[in-house]
């Protein structure tokens, strides 16, 4: 296990870039919870905090080759892969599972409640992409919680043992709903684990947002390069609840939210750009006006959004239906109020 | 006609499938070097490299979640769970992500994996080799579920559960690999099955999921898969010693079900009787009672009866010739039906 | 005294026959329990059968290279005693029947 050394200088305008995604995460993730408040959603699992962890490690990928596998909590990962905001509102308004997207044109996976298993996905995509020659990398997004499935351990001893180009992200964020980091991660560390299989493990400093793009560029670079898989663990904390359902002050000490809050990503970056920008204002303010803009879009767009019919949901589940189950179907349809 | 092994079956099957097919792999446990501890995939991995055909750590989970990968990355993998019982640990990934992933991705992700289960028992073995895990898989949306009961028809339901579009978990009945049986010439193989599927009319259904007469008759309906296949041809031999004509159905697939083919021959016959290794409740026989219930309530002269284990754990090799389904057990079953009475 | 012929057991997870690769005793010799009297090969395996008992090989019931199914008889041995557990793994029985139908009689 190494520590991330000093990232190298960054051209500021990367980091511009980087936190215009945070704050528009921010942003659409606080409007979805107040969408949730006012019933226009029906759940959402808030990022508030991790916005560092997820754009800077997205923003280490490039979708055109590599393949991202995000979990619920990927708002801004996902965004940052190019995934639309609609897209990824749908399944909070009920219309979607996995989310409004073409999981194969885009180049990352439909999200998913059960945490860890898709890590072994990335695995698969990983070893198809190394038989394919391709210079690609799946890069598996988890959480200190998810670190605890069996299915983690095989994925990273599978991309061990194959040699395959996966990159383990995991988000420790301090709480898998009301349980701690620490009643969690025996040892103290998932990236401690790598060593174990023999893979490279790196802790970062999961709110800030270059350090994380850094650290995930360099494991990208080396399974692209046929280095192998890395795993790498950024500290970062969940600022809000679990979902918007939970209330964190049942379990958790508002002292610790408060010492997490003072240092969020997004004013860390903010205050990085103050010190090397003169017309940094300016470029905040026309940040937040193109956030206000997709905001009324989003409002406006989600009204829009057509419920998937009985009938279309049927279909997805075979890509070949057998006339058994179309007759069967078409006599549950009938069935129905509305035929 | 030289004779085959419903091992050599399923071997030549998988070489047929990697010899057309350059996206077609085979993971598992021990199916490389050592050709699989039943020798299905044997000689696989010298011919067609490491490739094409590799072993995996111990890990059932990790074999069918990274088959889901490498379907996700445009490969089409043949994933072996050594026995039936190893697949409990990779159920996880069968139900909530290869049952579901489709769907959650609006159609964008295909998965053509084909999940090859060792199955079934009579073969002495410990606990966790002799299980039935039929009812599990077909119960999973999204999941076809198939058994072959012979040399011939296991080399061609293979062949169509790896070229079929969505995953199929194909069964696989131990006690039956080294049955023999005179072996198909060449090109008939892959559509050996479907001309075997009993009456004109049956085989107009076309969409490939049907099932097949093995045996006709008048009197009653046997109908089974895989292993039970043989001991329902038994009991007809049997039956007939009584001037009992039984008709004995081979489902083959077990999800989907081919309704019209069991509506077909119950029709016919008025009586049947499933007969499954699993577990009577709630064992796919109950499933099939009910469908000929609901299509046949007034054709029916007898309640469907069903054969199969107590509810208990399968049980030691000592006594699994007493749990599995005999011969008597299916002829009580029969003559139920003959001496039911409507109240 | 007495001579007992033993059968070929399923040698692993319902294997049905197995080949004499080599008989590593003669007719004649005497063998102590668990001494390596034949080399088969099964498909899952190459393997040594032991003696069951102490004796005097009294016949060998199969030619190298030729095929045994599993309950056909292997060799007979002259033994001082049945001792043990030995040769108990059945032959599978023919399938047999105690019920008897009754067809209704009008169908």
């Amino acid at each position: 296990m190494s520590t991330i050394e000093s990232p190298p200088v960054t051209a500021t305008s990367e980091l511009l870039s980087l936190y215009a995604q945070m704050r528009r995460t921010r942003a659409l993730n606080d409007e979805a919870i107040a969408l949730q408040r006012q019933g226009a959603l029906t759940g959402f699992p808030p990022c508030t905090g991790q916005e560092a962890a997820q754009v800077g490690s997205a923003a280490a990928l490039d979708p055109a080759v590599d393949f991202a596998f995000p979990t619920y909590r990927e708002l801004g990962a996902m965004l940052t892969l190019g995934i639309t905001p609609l897209a990824l509102m749908a399944p909070h308004r009920g219309l979607s599972f996995g989310g409004a997207f073409d999981a194969r044109e885009a180049h990352v996976a439909p999200i998913n409640a059960v945490v860890g298993g898709t890590a072994l996905h990335a695995v698969g995509w990983a070893m198809g992409a190394k038989l394919d020659g391709e210079e690609a990398c799946a890069l598996t997004y988890f959480g200190d919680g998810a670190s605890s499935q069996g299915e983690v351990h095989e994925a990273m001893n599978f991309a061990a043992i194959f040699e395959l180009p996966v990159v383990f992200l995991c988000q420790s964020n301090g709480w898998a709903i009301s349980t701690p980091t620490e009643r969690q991660v025996g040892g103290g560390s998932v990236a401690a684990r790598a060593a174990g299989y023999g893979l490279p493990g790196e802790q970062v400093d999961g709110n800030d947002v270059l350090a994380v793009r850094d650290a995930t560029a360099r494991a990208v670079h080396r399974a692209r390069c046929g280095g192998g898989a890395t795993v790498i663990e950024a500290f970062t904390y969940r600022l809000g609840p679990h979902s918007t359902s939970d209330d964190p002050s049942r379990y958790r000490d508002r002292a610790e939210e408060e010492a997490w809050e003072s240092r969020d990503p997004i004013d860390r970056a903010r205050e990085q750009l103050r010190g090397s920008l003169d017309d940094a204002e300016d470029h905040f303010a026309r940040i937040e006006h193109e956030i206000t803009l997709e905001l009324d879009a989003v409002r406006a767009g989600l009204g829009l959004l057509q419920a998937p019919t009985m009938r279309e949901q049927m279909e997805l589940a075979y890509a070949r239906m057998p006339a058994a189950t179309r007759a069967a179907n078409a006599a549950w349809l009938q069935d129905g109020i509305d035929g | 006609m030289a004779e085959w092994t419903m091992q050599e079956a399923l071997n030549a099957a998988l070489a047929d499938c990697l010899a057309d097919d350059d996206r077609t792999l085979i993971l598992g446990e021990d199916v490389g070097r050592n050709g699989g501890v039943f020798r299905v995939t044997a000689g696989l991995q010298e011919r067609f490299g490491e490739q094409r055909v590799f072993d995996t750590p111990l890990a059932e989970a990790g074999i069918l979640g990274t088959a889901v990968g490498l379907c996700m990355h445009g490969f089409r993998p043949i994933a072996e769970m050594q026995f039936d019982g190893f697949t409990f640990p990779a159920f996880n990934q069968l139900a909530a992500h290869v049952s579901k992933l489709r769907t959650r991705s609006g159609g964008a992700l295909n998965l053509p994996l084909t999940l090859r289960v060792p199955s079934y028992g009579a073969i002495r073995s410990p606990e966790h080799h002799s299980e039935s895990i039929e009812t599990f898989c077909a119960h999973l949306p999204s999941i076809k579920v198939v058994s072959p009961s012979t040399p011939s028809e296991a080399y061609a339901l293979l062949r169509a559960a790896v070229a079929d579009p969505d995953p199929v978990v194909f069964l696989e009945p131990k006690s039956r690999y080294w049955s023999r049986e005179e072996r198909v010439a060449g090109d008939d193989l892959v559509g050996a099955g479907a001309r075997q599927s009993g009456a004109d009319a049956d085989a107009e259904r076309g969409d490939g999921y049907a099932s097949r007469i093995v045996r006709s008759g008048s009197d009653v309906t046997l109908i089974a898969w895989g292993a039970c296949v043989q001991r329902c041809v038994q009991a007809a031999a049997f039956a007939a010693e009584d001037g009992v004509e039984v008709e004995v159905l081979d489902l083959r697939w077990l999800k989907p079900l081919d309704v019209d083919g069991l509506v077909a021959s119950v029709a016919r016959t008025r009586r049947a009787v499933v007969v499954h290794e699993a577990p009577v409740t709630l064992g796919l026989g109950a499933e099939v009672a009910a469908l000929l219930g609901e299509r046949l309530f007034g054709t029916l002269a007898a309640p469907v009866g069903r054969v199969g284990a107590p509810d208990m754990p399968y049980p030691v090799a000592a006594l699994e010739d007493e749990y599995l389904p005999s011969p008597d057990r299916i002829l009580l079953a029969i003559q139920r039906t003959f001496d039911a009475v409507a109240a | 005294m007495a001579s007992h012929t033993f059968t070929l057991p399923d040698l692993g997870e319902g294997l049905v026959e197995a080949t004499v690769l080599e008989w590593l005793v003669a007719v004649g010799d005497g063998v102590e329990r668990n001494a390596p009297l034949v080399e088969v090969e099964t498909t899952k395996a190459s393997t040594e059968l032991p003696s069951p008992a102490g004796g005097t090989v009294l016949e060998l019931h199969a030619a190298e290279g030729e095929t045994v199914a599993v309950g056909a008889p292997l060799f007979t041995l002259e033994i001082a005693a049945e001792s043990g557990i030995v040769g108990t793994v059945p032959a599978e029985a023919p399938p047999t029947r105690r019920v008897r139908l009754r067809p209704p009689a009008a169908r």
